[in-house]
């Protein structure tokens, strides 16, 4: 029992490693590119991504809309052949909804989900860098 | 007896060596910014390294220098000129008055309140690592101990909580307290350096770090506002914001701060949060208690 545990845990942080690595790899202007991918395309890559940095606590959220809202509504627009994606959120309790081009929506979902984890990874090489006595130099 | 005293005394002289070898590294991290910013604010002329776009008149005008140690207990206020006065205006009749006299009440009458905390003039000696639990701030503390007692309405950011912290800030202000954190164990010291990498990790869409306001762009002009530097951060929370026309616990400010980060602010209740102002108060260590206090 505790061999299957112990393997379905570092199961679990292989793939979480695999995820980071794969993001790290890629090239996100021409995976989030809609004009040459088209939007259901880039709305997959950022939910194949997205879920990775929510858990690694690093999702991207901006203007009171985090990643997922992004990712949800989008879909949800592609699926019914909407140009405009409305996404509802809750700002100070407070229901709201902003509307955006679909493929500015699912360019912004994408970039986010991939430079989140890309920004994680390159965060192990920076952080020390600005530690006054330790990278930080002055 | 002499074999049984110089015993005691060896293991008591044991754990204070283990103790200091688990805080060693996070003395040295506390030295050397108390140095980085010493060196920041001493003079005009050091300023041309550290406030590159900051004119002749504004450097001149605007900022106190030569700010050392107990200094930077006031935050921003220590160098701000501008930002002081006005600060020193709204301290004539500070809005937290109320939020004192309330945290005394709640402190007095709420069943078990006394018990979980006998000495009130606590508030520097948070947050703590607890064996099994790991970091407990003050607000985690004290939320804890309204729930034990069966208390409701007790939240990590505001409302009883912040008034309850409000009247521990300022016991430990009038007994002379200092921030006081303690790293006494392997576990601790390593919630303290994750706290330390998370402190230091740039974040959120606009990848900024906690750092790169308020190490390196600590004293620059946002709009018309200094950022604060993190050496004295701690020392006067809970603080009433005119932003929030209220007072607010560190957790709602960290909270603030990783939202602006252009992230998911992680819950204040969370290990991150925890372990994040672990870091912030040991960086402190040393400095008075200075809460609570106003900010905008």
């Amino acid at each position: 029992m505790k061999k299957i545990l112990l393997a379905s845990v570092l199961g679990l942080s292989i793939a979480s490693a695999g995820l980071v690595e794969d993001a790290a790899k890629l090239d996100v202007k021409k995976v989030c590119d809609v004009k040459a991918n088209g939007a259901a395309k880039v709305v997959a890559v950022a939910e194949k991504f997205n879920p990775e940095a929510v858990k690694l606590g690093v999702e991207f959220k901006r203007l009171g809309i985090t990643n997922r809202k992004y990712i949800k509504f989008t879909k949800e627009a592609i699926k019914a052949k909407k140009k405009v994606v409305a996404i509802k959120y809750k700002k100070k309790k407070k229901e709201k909804v902003k509307k955006f081009p679909l493929d500015y929506a699912a360019w912004r979902a994408c970039t986010f989900a991939v430079r989140a984890l890309q920004e994680h990874k390159e965060a192990d090489k920076t952080w020390r860098l600005a530690v006054p006595g330790d990278g930080y130099k002055f | 007896m002499k074999k049984k005293i110089i015993a005691s005394l060896l293991v008591g002289s044991f754990a204070l060596l283990s103790a200091s070898n688990f805080s060693a590294q996070a003395d040295k991290d506390r030295k050397a910014l108390q140095a980085y910013f010493e060196k920041k604010f001493a003079s005009e002329k050091s300023a041309a390294t550290f406030f590159p776009y900051s004119t002749k008149e504004e450097l001149s005008k605007s900022y106190k220098w030569g700010i050392k140690g107990d200094e930077f207990r006031l935050g921003s206020y220590a160098f701000d000129k501008i930002g002081r006065a006005q600060h020193d205006e709204l301290m004539d009749m500070p809005p937290f008055e109320d939020n004192i006299d309330n945290g005394k009440e709640l402190y007095e009458k709420t069943p078990g309140m006394k018990k979980c905390f006998p000495d009130p003039a606590i508030a520097g000696d948070y947050p703590k690592f607890v064996k099994g639990k790991g970091v407990v701030t003050l607000s985690n503390a004290v939320v804890a101990c309204a729930k034990a007692n069966k208390q409701k309405g007790w939240k990590l950011t505001k409302g009883k909580t912040a008034d309850l912290e409000a009247y521990f800030a300022n016991a430990s202000k009038e007994k002379g307290k200092k921030v006081h954190i303690v790293i006494n164990s392997k576990e601790a010291a390593a919630a303290y350096e994750r706290g330390k990498k998370e402190y230091y990790t740039q974040r959120g869409y606009l990848k900024l770090s906690c750092a790169t306001c308020h190490v390196q762009g600590a004293g620059q002009r946002v709009r018309n506002e200094k950022l604060s530097p993190l050496f004295g951060h701690v020392t006067h929370f809970p603080v009433y914001r005119l932003k929030w026309q209220g007072l607010g616990t560190l957790e709602r400010r960290i909270k603030g701060c990783n939202k602006n980060q252009g992230e998911t602010p992680h819950k204040p209740g969370s290990t991150w949060t925890k372990e994040m102002l672990y870091f912030m108060g040991y960086m402190s260590n040393g400095l008075p208690v200075d809460g609570p206090d106003i900010r905008k």
